[in-house]
């Protein structure tokens, strides 16, 4: 059974007014009783509790820059705490930036090996799936073709291809998407709600209500760095909607 | 997909290993991708520097052309290593910044990435250029067997510097270029171009403080002397290496978190 639990979770910023400060600023600086202070923190996430269970689909949702990205992003380890803990159990796939890994010299098919390797497939997992990824793409012709020559049309259906070819048990998404012309959409929406259905936590971030309230069974409201609520969908929606904090 | 179940520093490396081999591959690959000679470059490029810089001062030092040759040789495979290796490892992180920032990888996977791609490129320079000598009369002895473990002890101290350099880079960027200059500096208070007793008086002492002197001597001793290098120099070497290497693991552990935000 995988869960999820975030303990007083706090994720700081650093935000340098000038620049970041060269070597010779640095030992200056080392001799100064008075340091000037050139930077300032600024807390992305501050003091966030929440326990995710099995079968939850947990949507995520808040004004930009209310730190839900960054709450995503250090579920799946991207960013390290400042303050708190965060226990996962299962496995998490990373679906956050799509095609994240690709290397534009590189071709289809060498770049379903080396993105899948970022994404944690194994060579076997990978010798298995990628004639099926190519397939779902319809990128037949074009895979042996470096992907710095694709339309965005062909590198987004590769990417999505590629990162919705296994089952995780927990599944995070940032903005659920599907790029490419209709036909490829219907197919990439049915793969995603069959990823969704057959993982056993869903976390997503979306400014799409209608979509949060039809996927999920949870929505966490997320306002500059705080988890200000946290229930069922309809009504943290229609809450955040109307925008007040107490309802 | 990020495996819960193992979380220690060389458990996840070990589960990262795929990661680590296609990293690698993509810097051998990319580097020749649609040129005529592709990989060719590897071996040709050293093979003409050390050819001019052989018969420049070869006469400048008024020595035998073909036995400063395998001399220089003998002296050039490790500094090439050394060199790039820390002159290189200091983007690993800046150049895949977009990925560190999407992504959870191990960290230490960009700098160690750098530094076996590098040595692989090393060790086909080595046999090409191994070949060359044998043909133009070098000799050949079983001390040739010991290149492996002076490898293997080069690796570990150029990879140990590497952690070092990659991480201070990221917060320090002016490094890359301090770097450059000094590496620079070092290639001529190193014994390559001359014998290690041929730099004498004022500057004679830094070459005795240079820690990269008994890497050079673990190369030279079986490809230019035909003999196994001293025990004094293997020890020196082992020790510089292994103090390298927990240095280098130390203070890459302690700031490795730290990088994603100063990116």
């Amino acid at each position: 059974m995988s869960s999820i639990r975030v303990e007083d979770l706090s994720i700081k910023f650093r935000i340098y007014h000038d620049r970041s400060p060269s070597l010779k600023e640095y030992f200056a600086n080392l001799f100064k009783r008075q340091r000037p202070t050139a930077y300032s923190d600024f807390w992305a996430v501050k003091d966030v509790c929440f326990e995710i269970t099995a079968g939850d689909r947990v949507g995520i949702i808040g004004h930009n820059g209310a730190g839900k990205s960054t709450l995503l992003k250090a579920l799946c380890r991207v960013y390290e705490s400042s303050d708190g803990k965060i226990s996962v159990a299962g496995r998490i796939a990373p679906l956050l930036e799509i095609g994240a890994g690709f290397h534009p010299e590189f071709t289809g098919r060498e770049n379903i090996y080396l993105n899948g390797a970022i994404l944690g497939y194994s060579k076997q997992q990978l010798n298995a799936i990628e004639q099926e990824v190519i397939t779902f793409a319809g990128l037949e012709e074009f895979i042996d073709t470096p992907v710095k020559y694709y339309s965005t049309g062909m590198y987004t259906r590769l990417a999505f291809s590629l990162a919705t070819a296994m089952h995780p048990d927990i599944l995070v998404l940032d903005e659920i998407f599907a790029g490419g012309d209709a036909a490829f959409m219907a197919k990439a929406k049915a793969r995603m709600h069959d990823l969704i259905d057959k993982a056993n936590i869903m976390i997503m971030v979306s400014h799409d209500h209608l979509l949060v309230k039809s996927l999920c069974n949870r929505v966490l409201w997320m306002d500059h760095g705080k988890l200000v609520a946290d229930g069922p969908p309809e009504e943290i929606v229609e809450r955040y909607l109307a925008g007040k904090l107490d309802g | 997909m990020i495996k819960a179940d193992d979380r220690s520093f060389f458990g996840e490396l070990y589960n990262s290993r795929n990661v680590l081999q296609q990293l690698v591959a993509q810097q051998l690959i990319l580097r020749y991708r649609r040129t005529a000679l592709g990989y060719l470059w590897t071996l040709i490029n050293p093979l003409l520097m050390m050819s001019v810089m052989a018969v420049v001062f070869s006469a400048l030092f008024k020595a035998d052309l073909k036995t400063f040759t395998v001399f220089l040789f003998a002296g050039m495979i490790p500094w090439n290593f050394f060199n790039s290796v820390v002159t290189q490892s200091g983007s690993s992180f800046i150049n895949n910044e977009g990925l560190i920032k999407k992504i959870y990888l191990p960290k230490i996977v960009f700098p160690l990435s750098v530094a076996v791609a590098l040595v692989i490129d090393s060790v086909l320079s080595f046999l090409a250029l191994f070949a060359i000598i044998i043909l133009i009369g070098g000799s050949l002895s079983w001390a040739v067997l010991f290149t492996p473990i002076a490898y293997l002890l080069l690796f570990l101290f150029a990879l140990g510097i590497s952690l070092i350099v990659s991480i201070t880079t990221v917060f320090f960027r002016d490094l890359q270029h301090v770097i450059l200059i000094a590496m620079q500096g070092l290639f001529f208070l190193t014994p390559i171009l001359y014998q290690h007793d041929a730099l004498v008086g004022r500057v004679g002492w830094v070459v005795g403080l240079n820690p990269v002197v008994p890497f050079i001597e673990l190369f030279r001793a079986p490809l230019y002397m035909a003999t196994l290098p001293s025990a004094g120099v293997i020890m020196h070497a082992t020790v510089l290496a292994c103090l390298a290497m927990a240095v280098g693991l130390v203070v890459f552990r302690r700031h490795e978190k730290k990088i994603v935000f100063r990116l």
